[in-house]
């Protein structure tokens, strides 16, 4: 069974990799930012989301959803949800769960709720 | 007949459950039966308010004796309340009118206002002058509303699994260790020691309740006899403060209960969905371990690496940028010119160090490095919630370093050593292209916050390991009651984060500008970053510990001595010394501390010495391809 799991998933590991290696244009995020945001901001924005983006694919990824072809899912987080607590609270409880965005920086932490928080999502 | 064994086994098992539901209920009983009691307390005291109003000395006195009760009641329920709902807690046993907060998961946030009523401020309140019975009542009635919280589903439904309880019961023995035996929120200091024996009675109860209703999941024998020896301890010594013993209560008692305690968790798998447990360690056995609770995030932008070899090289990058006057525009000045590491990283020749200019001097002390990591906020005043955001400030103010992100990236990648390390690094952070100052301000935190793993003679007597001398356990017994240190010292660190560890206490204790107190520190403190009537003047309470190396003290480094120190507390601060200080928070009154009273508190302090071990400085720092800069000294030049 154990052998059978580490099989599957190795595969939609592989998949993934080169689905991203082989189309990357096709797989730039687009950010939904708010209208009032001036355009020197916006571009702060996308900086910061583009780390996450980064981050989220090596830490998060493999759990909250992958980034598959044509498919684009992030389950467990709705944009309250980020918005409350800027996250980093929800983190901040759950040990066992969120060994790995505990040990980030807030920094890090803050990158990662910005790609979260703007990019767009596909329906 | 097999109907029959099915019916029987049915009925048994039914039998069973109706019984645990039965245990089960029994202890939210319990709990329901607490908050109807200090309900009914609190109603009986406005009532009396009411009829009899606050005129005369009599009257008053009546009230206190009410309000004494009622502390009885409200202790009762207190094991539960601080931990479901601390803020709402604040209206029936707020310290404090107004509280600016700043927890640290709110961090990203603004400060909040967070508002106190009840008890404690209603027997305050009856020894100000012009008091009126509306104001009284109001006090109180705030507690009544607050109950109906407390009755709520949102909080009773934590009764009916075992998680909340063994979180709860970690609150209440560090509440032990740090508040409860030291007066804080208790004005009436001769109530603090009958006021724990009678919670340490009720949570006896609670224990017994508890055992009943979730027998898998039990308090062992070994607890429970520990337990009663705590018990005992208390009601056989001094029923004055001042005369309890602090130090045995703590490490004979609370603190083996604590380690139990831990146990239980970790064996129980006890899964928490409470603020209050935010920065709390669960692998961590003693209160005094360093370990307790989860400092300020040292690594920065390294935060994800983990290879012990990799973080070795960080960290020896890290020393040497830390000697290294690169950082400031004129290449003179490094960290180590206000912050010497022979000095417990501080300056002890100077009141406040020298400005980038080297003619004036900065606003405020240095303080030491050792031990910041555990402080939820950094600087004296609050501005920055993390390490690394203290050191890119540094760097960046005109006052002090002068320089700026690109020209100290230039200066600093000109030189092979260091480009080659942070070219290495920069593979373990993904998310950045190119070396930042991130990276820089990163390796100097990593560097020395190693600094503060070490333990002092008080921890290793508290941890059973080596006992300390009897006139520093005199001075710690005081420290705790009379001396009034622990309402803003707290254990185990000794600054300024109480139990459960979650933010940061400022105080406003009247510094004045001169050792003659002429004149009060014109320094508004906190007030610069949240402007509030009671930020004004207001400093963030530092840690006691190595405070017999980290001389000149206060936030302006206006006192020499640690004896210059404790005498403006014995005389009451800044205003017990006649100055203005609008809404101090210590007390005007004098201590009334002997002369040997005040030298065993130093002796107490001197036993928080930590066993440091400093390095030597860097042999060399790293040559630059641009010559001018190879003539900078190691440290700076001043």
């Amino acid at each position: 069974m154990k052998k059978y799991t580490f099989a599957i998933s190795s595969l939609f590991l592989l998949a993934v990799v080169s689905s991203d290696s082989k189309c990357g244009k096709k797989n730039q995020t687009e950010y939904d930012i708010p209208e009032h945001v001036t355009q020197e901001n916006r571009a702060l924005f996308i900086e910061r989301a583009e780390k996450g983006k980064i981050l989220y694919k090596l830490y998060c990824g493999d759990c909250h959803g992958i980034f598959t072809k044509g498919k684009d899912s992030i389950p467990n987080f709705t944009k309250t949800q980020i918005d409350n607590y800027h996250a980093t609270a929800l983190i901040g409880l759950d040990p066992k769960n969120h060994a790995v965005a505990q040990k980030m920086s807030s920094e890090q932490i803050d990158y990662v709720i910005t790609f979260l928080r703007i990019r767009k999502v596909k329906k | 007949m097999k109907i029959f064994s099915v019916i029987a086994a049915i009925l048994i098992i039914a039998f069973c459950f109706s019984f645990s539901l039965q245990q089960s209920k029994d202890y939210n009983n319990l709990y329901e039966g607490a908050v109807n009691d200090l309900d009914k307390q609190l109603s009986l005291l406005l009532t009396t308010i009411k009829k009899t109003g606050i005129a005369t000395e009599e009257d008053r006195e009546q009230i206190r004796k009410e309000i004494r009760s009622c502390r009885l009641s409200m202790k009762g329920v207190d094991f539960w309340f601080r931990y479901f709902e601390p803020v709402m807690y604040r209206k029936i046993n707020g310290p404090l009118p107004v509280e600016w907060e700043n927890e640290v998961f709110e961090k990203f946030e603004p400060p909040y206002r967070r508002e106190g009523a009840g008890l404690t401020l209603a027997e305050q309140y009856l020894e100000e002058e012009n008091i009126s019975k509306d104001s009284l009542s109001a006090l109180i009635r705030s507690s009544v509303e607050a109950l109906a919280t407390f009755r709520a589903d949102s909080i009773t439904q934590n009764l009916g699994s075992y998680h909340h309880f063994f979180l709860a019961n970690r609150l209440y023995l560090l509440n032990l260790a740090a508040l409860y035996t030291t007066g804080f929120e208790c004005p009436d200091t001769g109530s603090v020691i009958p006021e724990l024996r009678s919670m340490l009675k009720d949570v006896k109860e609670i224990y017994h309740r508890f055992d009943e209703a979730f027998p898998s999941m039990p308090l062992s024998t070994e607890y429970l006899a520990q337990y009663n020896k705590a018990i005992d301890f208390a009601n056989n010594q001094p029923a004055d403060f001042s005369l309890f013993d602090h130090f045995t209560f703590i490490k004979d008692h609370i603190n083996p209960l604590f380690r139990m305690n831990q146990q239980f968790i970790t064996r129980y798998g006890v899964v928490t969905k409470n603020y209050n447990d935010y920065s709390l360690n669960n692998n961590c056995n003693s209160i005094f371990d360093k370990a307790l609770y989860v400092p300020q995030n040292t690594k920065g932008i390294f935060s994800l690496i983990e290879d012990e070899k990799l973080l070795k090289e960080i960290k020896q990058t890290g020393k040497l940028l830390f000697y290294d006057p690169i950082l400031s525009a004129n290449n003179q000045r490094s960290c180590v010119s206000c912050h010497k590491p022979a000095e417990f990283f501080t300056d002890t020749t100077q009141s406040t160090s020298l400005r980038f200019d080297r003619q004036q001097h900065l606003e405020r002390n240095t303080p030491t490095l050792i031990n910041a990591i555990y402080n939820h906020l950094i600087m004296l005043d609050g501005k920055h919630i993390s390490l690394q955001d203290q050191v890119k400030d540094v760097t960046r103010n005109v006052e002090e370093m002068n320089s700026n992100e690109a020209e100290m990236l230039k200066k600093i990648l000109s030189c092979k050593e260091y480009k080659d390390a942070f070219k290495k690094f920069l593979k373990y952070t993904p998310e950045e292209k190119e070396v930042t100052l991130s990276h820089i301000v990163s390796a100097i935190t990593y560097y020395y916050a190693d600094f503060s793993r070490h333990s002092a003679p008080f921890d290793d007597a508290m941890n059973h390991k080596q006992d300390i001398a009897p006139e520093a356990k005199r001075g710690f017994n005081l420290f705790m009651s009379k001396a009034q240190c622990a309402t803003c010292h707290f254990v185990p660190m000794f600054n300024g984060v109480k139990p459960p560890y979650i933010g940061s206490e400022f105080e406003v204790i009247g510094v004045p500008e001169d050792s003659g107190f002429h004149k009060l520190s014109p320094d508004k403190g906190r007030y610069k970053v949240n402007p509030a009537h009671e930020t004004m003047n207001a400093f963030r309470t530092g840690t006691l510990r190595n405070i017999a190396f980290t001389k000149p003290y206060m936030h302006n480094g206006v006192f020499q001595t640690l004896e210059q120190v404790i005498d403006m507390y014995d005389a009451g601060g800044g205003a017990g010394k006649k100055l203005h200080v609008a809404n101090q928070t210590l007390a005007s009154d004098s201590l009334k501390l002997s002369a040997a009273e005040k030298k065993e508190l130093i002796a107490f302090m001197h036993s928080l010495n930590e066993k440091i071990i400093f390095e030597a400085p860097p042999a060399a720092l790293p040559r630059s391809g641009n010559k001018e800069l190879n003539s900078r000294k190691t440290g700076g030049e001043y």
